[in-house]
């Protein structure tokens, strides 16, 4: 029997290091008041491609339903946690969610996140609380190696307001921004004004560390708007710092990649190989298709890529006790006595050699009992 | 460690080495490399690899830079960063059939490596095609009579008019191009930024 292309068996470390990374975000987020979400993995593809939320179709894995509605394996969290608790009661602040995601653009078919989503909460509040959550579940699973990245939408929506752009070349233009693509950019702002044009080609290289953002401070030193930006990101920094955070980096150019982001993005790497643990940010617009002003932020982290970098756990000592159908009971009992000890029950003493420690049961007087070998 | 940089073996391996030397960068173990994959210079490990696959190289993480094709990119469009263009590798892309060709009173039928590229192509003009996808030697398909045209790169245009074809259409225009992984560039920018900025230099200066 085969596998579907991106899909696989685990066993061993890995999946040993996933659910113990479940295991303490669950701890993590009980102890900071999160209440626990699960949606369900079948969803309306809508609740996913509508025009607010605006994912693609094509990346998700799909199929018509008996009544012809498109139905999708859940291809993303924070969409699917806003429909559930638009119906919630406005107290509950700080919602926890962990379970796969399900998409065709992705190495694998299925990947695994653990997430937060924090709404109606005051704007600095809910972004602090999200960065310290993943600070403060990082060091439990003893992830110490990493950089927070921060973004802001908004510096390239209010760069380019006064273009007036089509939508086309709007997306065009945000597009060769993502990817970073500096005569793209020049060729799109050929026909508009040369100051937003240079703006945008400094934007390109806005990412680094403090100096970044004192340069753009600088620069913008007149404009109320992006000097309140700057500000704004340099608080968080500021916070990031003073919790021990050993890099936090900006990159000013970025622009959103979902329609629905409005606002700080976050994104943490780690520095051994550059791989990204963690992204979210802010996305208030999103609830706007519930008819709901309200403030939402929130980050997921990828499990599958933290499980392949945690240490392996410390492992307590594996014992094998050797028994007989008879003796069998009497060995069962002596869990108790070896309780420090991973106990494991055979009849016969092949492959012995695999464990820490053999006991067998013996009958001495009368009496059974254990014996080491 | 040293910077990773991914490059495109056969037409642009020359160019970028001639280019890469006009930089100042030590090239010397890259000239006697042989038939080696991966060769150590003094500031950089490179390695070569086809154009698809630098993308895919750098896409993972495996190399934190790579110069590539703008035709791979547009075609396939990996996940990278698409940083700027370099001065050499200059080539575009064509409709090409065979000469003075009557073209048929039905759905055409195109050859092409690039099926993305031919697909939005023919979208654009609002017209339907059946493409078939080939692997190489594209020029054959319209002479041996398995497309009525071919989509294909063109550097010079010898191969096209050496084997009877003409060029009925020209569009989109490529040169090589460097790419970065998108984490990489931000971990990694103390040691990239500046080799970047020695590249960007040089395009500046052409």
């Amino acid at each position: 029997m085969f596998l579907p292309a991106g899909s696989q068996d685990e066993t061993g470390t890995q999946i040993a290091n996933r659910l113990k990374a479940y295991e303490i975000f669950r701890k993590v987020t009980e102890e900071r008041n999160y209440q626990l979400i699960s949606t369900p993995v079948v969803e309306y593809a809508h609740t996913f491609t509508n025009k607010i939320a605006g994912m693609d179709l094509h990346s998700m894995l799909k199929w018509f339903n008996g009544e012809g509605e498109i139905e999708v394996l859940r291809p993303d969290w924070t969409a699917a946690v806003a429909r559930a608790i638009a119906k919630q009661h406005i107290s509950c602040q700080k919602w926890s969610y962990q379970g796969s995601v399900f998409r065709m653009d992705k190495d694998g078919t299925e990947s695994r996140q653990a997430g937060i989503e924090i709404v109606h909460a005051e704007p600095f509040l809910g972004e602090s609380e999200c960065l310290l959550t993943a600070i403060h579940f990082l060091d439990k699973i003893e992830t110490t190696n990493y950089i927070i990245e921060l973004g802001h939408t908004n510096i390239f929506e209010y760069v380019i307001r006064p273009l007036s752009l089509t939508v086309e070349i709007e997306e065009e233009l945000r597009n060769a921004m993502h990817n970073k693509n500096r005569d793209l950019v020049q060729q799109l702002m050929a026909p508009f004004d040369n100051s937003v044009k240079e703006t945008l080609i400094q934007l390109i290289d806005a990412y680094g560390g403090n100096e970044i953002i004192k340069k753009f401070k600088d620069i913008w030193v007149n404009d109320v708007e992006l000097s309140k930006l700057l500000n704004h990101m340099d608080k968080l920094i500021q916070l990031l710092e003073s919790v021990g955070v050993a890099e936090v980096i900006v990159d000013l150019g970025r622009v959103k990649n979902l329609p629905y982001y409005d606002g700080i993005m976050f994104r943490g790497f780690l520095t051994s190989d550059g791989s990204t643990c963690f992204s979210g940010g802010r996305y208030d617009k999103l609830y706007k298709q519930f008819e709901m002003d309200t403030s939402a932020v929130g980050l997921a982290f990828d499990v599958d890529i933290l499980s392949q970098h945690m240490k392996p756990s410390k492992t307590k000592s594996i014992a094998c006790i050797i028994a007989t159908p008879e003796t069998h009971l009497f060995a069962e009992k002596q869990r108790k006595e070896l309780e420090e000890d991973i106990i494991d029950i055979q009849y016969d003493s092949i492959n012995v050699s695999k464990y820490d420690v053999v006991y067998q049961v013996i009958e001495e007087n009368k009496q059974l009992k254990v014996v080491r070998k | 460690m040293k910077p990773v940089i991914a490059l495109t073996k056969g037409r642009l391996e020359k160019q970028f080495l001639a280019y890469f030397e006009s930089l100042d960068f030590d090239v010397e173990p890259l000239l006697d490399k042989g038939r080696k994959l991966r060769i150590e210079t003094s500031e950089f490990s490179f390695f070569f690899a086809k154009g698809v696959d630098v993308t895919t190289y750098v896409e993972n993480g495996i190399a934190d830079l790579g110069v590539v094709g703008g035709d791979i990119l547009i075609e396939h469009k990996p996940d990278v960063y698409d940083l700027f263009p370099l001065p050499f590798g200059h080539c575009r892309m064509a409709l090409a059939t065979k000469a003075n060709y009557e073209w048929p009173n039905q759905k055409k039928r195109i050859a092409s490596t690039f099926t993305n590229i031919t697909n939005a192509y023919f979208k654009e003009k609002g017209e339907s095609v059946d493409i078939i996808k080939l692997e190489g030697s594209v020029e054959l398909a319209p002479i041996l009579g398995l497309a009525d045209a071919i989509v294909d790169i063109v550097e010079t245009g010898t191969t096209l008019k050496e084997n009877g074809l003409v060029i009925a259409d020209e569009f989109l225009h490529f040169s090589a191009r460097l790419i970065a992984n998108r984490s990489t560039l931000k971990v990694k920018r103390q040691q990239l930024v500046p080799v970047i900025e020695r590249f960007k230099k040089g395009v500046n200066e052409e």
